[in-house]
């Protein structure tokens, strides 16, 4: 098993019923020797990177499309970016940002998992300069 | 394989590439290393003088520092990727996206590797999302298929 440290960031899709709480409970129930902290858009969990890679896979269970994760380069609790040290947060507007496309990355992922096929829609051209002119002349 | 994502910090295509099975660069893995084995105060914001250098190598020295600094981390993590996926039409706040000139600098390291490239844009509604998760999926296994060959 890898020894070498891995923080993961675990955030919840805004159209999951999935809470923070109840992932963060599910995977202390789990009883594996991780650290866990519960966080506004899901937990963070840190270990060895094997273990924390299969503590993943079981949370992910709870919402298999709901649950989305990354690694994080600073240790849990860092002074340097935990809140609870003051510490700065510079990424979490992109998260924030994120957790917003969540919702339609979701919505992608069920689709996918029923097997439906996406037809690309034809990109939005430029409107001919003869058919404004016809809208505008129908409009006076 | 060895996926290189632009933004590099996206957490949406870090999860569906690591959930279609490949291993994603991206500049949280290489900060990482920085966090935990130099002594530096708060790392990307700090560098060392081995950083200075490597971003040399990736953007010439009239070039803004900030751009050099940024390619200082994800020029490496270029080099080192079998192919991409970059998203394209992100809000301004999306990841490290703010600055233009690298994002192009990016997209120039990325062709001249040569390496096989997806760009997705950002999903704006559930459609687009359909779209982007078919796309890195399709692309995903066309990897795994080449990898085959």
């Amino acid at each position: 098993m890898s020894e070498e440290r891995e923080t993961r960031l675990l955030m919840i899709a805004p159209t999951s019923n999935v809470t923070p709480d109840q992932l963060s409970r599910t995977i202390h129930a789990m009883g594996e020797r991780i650290s866990v902290k519960e966080t506004c858009y899901g937990c963070l969990i840190e270990g060895p990177r094997d273990l924390v890679r299969k503590v993943r896979d079981a949370a992910r269970e709870l919402d298999p499309n709901g649950i989305f994760s990354k690694i994080r380069a600073y240790p849990l609790g860092d002074p340097r970016r935990c809140r609870a040290h003051h510490g700065t947060r510079p990424g979490f507007s992109q998260l924030e940002m994120e957790w917003n496309a969540l919702t339609n990355i979701s919505a992608g992922l069920d689709a996918s998992d029923r097997g439906e096929k996406v037809v690309e829609p034809e990109p939005k051209k430029q409107l001919p300069v003869t058919e404004f002119k016809k809208i505008c002349e129908v409009n006076q | 394989m060895k996926v290189f994502i632009d933004p590099p910090n996206s957490l949406i295509l870090f999860d569906l590439i690591e959930r279609f099975g490949h291993e994603p660069l991206s500049t949280m893995a290489a900060l990482q290393e920085r966090v935990d084995n130099i002594e530096i105060d708060m790392p990307p914001m700090n560098v060392t003088l081995d950083d200075v250098i490597k971003g040399l190598k990736y953007a010439g020295i009239e070039v803004p520092s900030g751009i050099r600094g940024r390619l200082a981390v994800w020029g490496p993590l270029i080099e080192e990727a079998d192919a991409a996926v970059v998203m394209e039409g992100a809000p301004f706040s999306f990841g490290c996206v703010g600055c233009e000139r690298s994002n192009l600098m990016v997209k120039y390291l990325l062709q001249r590797r040569n390496i096989p490239v997806l760009y997705v844009t950002y999903p704006e509604d559930e459609e687009q999302g359909k779209l982007v998760v078919a796309k890195v999926k399709e692309f995903l296994q066309g990897l795994d298929k080449k990898e085959a060959n």
